[in-house]
């Protein structure tokens, strides 16, 4: 009996996953098997797996979630699936700069505005007189 | 007459035909030698073999296999060692 069966803890020795522990989850015949665990869920040659002495409850063709489980139970890490549509890009740093500008903004603007009521305040006397024969010659215009 | 860092063979020359038909000497810079593996001295696969500014400018998941030692050791020994490992931590 070989030692590859269903709940087979492993070290993945060849590809990207190399180096992490995985499990057995479905034999599919002599040289293949689908493992899960530490590394991506993919049917693998089992040539390029290195057996260990471990072994998991499992049944046969387990989900990710079942095999995460004992895996959690054995403390050993699980490889989670990225997802594809990429997380929304938050613009931190900007907003923290944009927001004292805002505000200093706000400040000179209220100075200005302080100042251009002042400077209002002082020429409205004076415009009114001006104003006045404008909307009279409007008037006059409309008649 | 060659100016006097063009009469060693430091830099490669590389012969350019111009567009008027003449055939102008190049002078470039050499390629670093191959990538070997650390334990058996085989020439590494999927590295690339450039002068190191230009290796610079490819991503990194092109510039070496994306595994552990990728780079370092070939794949047969890399299979070996993280075998011997998987076997050492069981005892």
């Amino acid at each position: 009996m070989s030692l590859f069966q269903v709940g087979r803890l492993a070290v993945k020795i060849a590809g990207r996953d190399a180096g992490r522990k995985c499990v057995i989850v479905e034999l599919i015949d002599q040289n293949f098997a689908v493992i899960d665990g530490d590394v991506r869920r993919k049917k693998v040659n089992l040539r390029h797996l290195e057996p260990l002495t471990q072994t998991v409850d499992l049944k046969d063709k387990a989900s990710h979630d079942e095999v995460k489980k004992a895996f959690e139970k054995l403390e050993l890490p699980v490889w989670e699936k990225k997802s594809k549509t990429p997380a929304p890009r938050v613009k931190k740093t900007k907003k923290v700069k944009a927001k004292p500008a805002t505000e200093k903004k706000v400040k000179k603007e209220t100075k200005k505005e302080e100042k251009t009521v002042e400077k209002k305040e002082v020429p409205k006397t004076e415009e009114k007189p001006v104003e006045k024969p404008v909307e009279e010659k409007a008037a006059e215009k409309k008649e | 007459m060659p100016r006097g860092m063009h009469k060693s063979r430091t830099l490669r020359q590389v012969f350019v035909k111009t567009p008027g038909g003449k055939t102008v000497k190049h002078f470039r810079r050499r390629k670093p030698s191959k990538t070997i593996c650390g334990s058996c001295k085989k020439e590494l696969k999927g590295v690339p073999k450039d002068i190191p500014s230009k290796v610079r400018a490819i991503p990194k998941s092109a510039r070496r296999p994306e595994r552990p030692y990728g780079g370092v050791f070939c794949s047969a020994c890399t299979r070996k060692l993280l075998q011997q490992k998987a076997r050492e931590g069981e005892k």
